[in-house]
């Protein structure tokens, strides 16, 4: 104890450190009537640890060649001591980021928290939802099997529909007209350095925001009020609310430790569920495997773009509602946060989420 | 470009997935899969049958040019067209070359030319099954003679084919798992082969004798593939207790919170 108190004596005179960790800790404090869907956050800033981690020593023995990087992948898997749990974590855990981003953009979206003066931070959050589907798509290609050769060749032929530009936007996604070493190296830069480096800074502009503007009141009970919209800059105060340390931490252990617990289930007793047969076999350019889906959380687009009778519309259809979704905070200017008092926009809501659902299903059976 | 152009094409190109995109097949498939009756009908039964499964598409036994639609059946580019059936185990036995023998000294292949079998008259024509021992039945071996005989071979067979199968799926499923089996599924490959040209003998001494040697090397397989599963149960075993860990650690801090509400 000692000890402690003269590390903490030390960097408190340098850095004011109590103080630091009093005011964002221990008086630090939350609605009280906080409810479990604000845990997402410290989920998923956990399970990118993981993912960064575990990242790191995937890279020690991969090799971003396509003569090598399967048998690479396999030697992980098959030989590297815990090599198959380090791979298994990186590959599963990046499902459960999606399923974690979603759950999370879905429950700041019903409660309306993404209104002013938060609507920074949902740009930012929304980009974070896309930054880390592009490190999936870009992720997949790495372990240079089947699947990962005929996803990206299929997924990077998409743009072709786009007029003017389609042909040029291929062959620069892919390096030269197929899929090959040069797409493999350009996509292995961006999952390893390119997107990790700005999905850092807008996660650090994320936490920033949230922090600075203060965690939103969850719009039930009988006393709220939706506050009057700012004129100046304004940091959201809870008095008499939940301290954060240590109060809201363990309930964010709890939740972090159920979702690892989700995660460890399906590495250790069901690790096929996210691979397909054609996962573990090495690329081949001349066999096109038979059934060619895109993973569960593109199988919505994927759905779309064969609804349409034209490839572009479908892009174009998919290109505005993502787009509308980026911008919500700025269309939707209403005061109200209350998901009773707005019953068209909750319809919408279940309509969209019904619809997100129902075409994944099709896409999958179809 | 404007910054809104550019954000929204990276948003596109962010989407952008599959949209089935399989090659149209052959010319002979575009041509024959397009047509009805007996023109048609070899498309539709390949379809579904272990060719197909394998890639091995019209040109493979036929031959012919099957990226040009004018040179297609054109014999110099190697058309040979339907076989005569007293050159149906050539034709077969251009790939399957140690079956042929088989066939060619066994009594089946000794009554070519005279009402005797030929390779499709127990796998078929275009829907050509993989070969199991469900080959040798009642309805199918009394169509030229007695089913005793066929019987005696096809029980002489039945456990150790029965292995293999067994074998077989047990390894496809650690491959699903991303074990690799390559090596081991290169072994059991080509004893399966070499046991299945047994069956071809239709000889009932040859096919007891060979089969006890088989056994061996297969319990050599099965005995790799045991202790690959049993490093797998150890790994679901740890498995189950870091996930009932982290359980009993999600309760208990939901325990420390409650409390924690409580005190306030």
């Amino acid at each position: 104890m000692e000890l402690k108190k003269r590390i903490l004596d030390f960097l408190d005179l340098r850095l004011g450190v109590r103080d630091l960790l009093a005011r964002n800790l221990t008086e630090y404090l939350l609605p009280r009537n906080i409810n479990v869907w604000y845990t997402l956050g410290a989920v998923l800033l956990t399970l990118f640890a993981i993912q960064f981690i575990t990242g790191i020593l995937l890279l020690v023995y991969y090799d971003p060649n396509t003569e090598h990087a399967f048998a690479s992948v396999q030697r992980i898997v098959n030989e590297v001591p815990f090599g198959w749990l380090v791979r298994n974590l990186h590959a599963v855990g990046a499902n459960f980021i999606v399923l974690a981003l979603l759950l999370h953009m879905l429950s700041v979206l019903f409660m309306n928290s993404y209104k002013s003066p938060r609507e920074l931070t949902w740009v930012a959050g929304f980009l974070i939802l896309l930054l880390s589907l592009g490190m999936c798509l870009t992720g997949y290609l790495l372990p240079w099997s089947q699947l990962s050769f005929w996803a990206t060749t299929v997924a990077t032929k998409s743009p072709d529909e786009i007029p003017l530009i389609g042909d040029a936007v291929v062959r620069f996604l892919r390096g030269g007209a197929q899929v090959g070493q040069p797409t493999l190296g350009r996509f292995f830069a961006l999952h390893v350095m390119g997107f990790p480096f700005v999905f850092g800074l807008l996660v650090a502009f994320h936490l920033f925001c949230v922090r600075r503007t203060g965690i939103s009141r969850p719009p039930f009970g009988p006393g709220y009020e939706p506050p009057e919209p700012p004129r100046t800059f304004h940091h959201e105060e809870h008095p008499g609310g939940i301290p954060f340390f240590p109060h809201y931490v363990a309930k964010d252990i709890a939740v972090i430790f159920l979702f690892l617990a989700l995660l460890a289930s399906v590495i250790f007793f069901v690790p096929g569920l996210f691979f397909p047969p054609a996962a573990f076999e090495p690329a081949d350019p001349f066999v096109t495997p038979q059934r060619i889906k895109p993973e569960w959380y593109f199988l919505w687009a994927y759905q779309t773009l064969r609804i349409f009778p034209n490839e572009f519309l479908g892009l174009a259809v998919q290109g505005a509602a993502v787009t509308f979704l980026l911008l919500l905070p700025f269309i939707d200017r209403s005061r109200e946060r209350r998901p009773s008092r707005r019953p068209v926009f909750v319809t919408c809501f279940f309509l969209g989420l019904m619809a997100f659902i129902g075409l994944s299903i099709w896409g999958h059976f179809s | 470009m404007k910054p809104a152009t550019a954000t929204i094409t990276l948003l596109l190109l962010v989407l952008l997935v599959p949209s089935a995109a399989l090659p149209s097949g052959t010319v002979c498939l575009q041509c024959h899969g397009a047509q009805t009756g007996s023109l048609g009908e070899p498309v539709t039964l390949w379809k579904g049958s272990v060719h197909e499964a394998n890639s091995v598409s019209c040109h493979g036994c036929h031959g012919g040019d099957p990226t040009d639609v004018a040179m297609a059946m054109s014999p110099e580019r190697g058309f040979i067209g339907v076989p005569k059936e007293s050159d149906i185990p050539d034709f077969c036995g251009r790939c399957h070359v140690g079956v042929r023998e088989d066939y060619l000294e066994s009594a089946h292949g000794r009554a070519l030319g005279s009402g005797g079998p030929t390779c499709v008259t127990c796998h078929g024509s275009h829907r050509v099954v993989t070969a199991t021992i469900e080959l040798i039945n009642r309805r199918d071996c009394t169509r030229c003679h007695e089913y005793g005989r066929a019987e005696e071979i096809k029980s002489a067979l039945a456990a150790t084919d029965g292995s293999i199968a067994t074998l077989e799926r047990t390894l496809a499923d650690l491959r699903r798992i991303g074990v690799t089996t390559k090596e081991t599924d290169g072994e059991l490959f080509d004893l399966r082969n070499r046991f299945h040209r047994l069956f071809h003998s239709v000889d009932v001494d040859k096919v007891r004798a060979g089969t006890a040697a088989f056994r061996q090397e297969l319990d050599r397989i099965k005995g790799r593939v045991d202790a690959i599963q049993l490093e797998l149960n150890h790994r679901k075993l740890w498995g189950g207790a870091v996930v009932v860990l982290l359980l009993l650690g999600a309760v208990l801090a939901l325990l420390i919170y409650r409390s924690y509400r409580r005190e306030r």
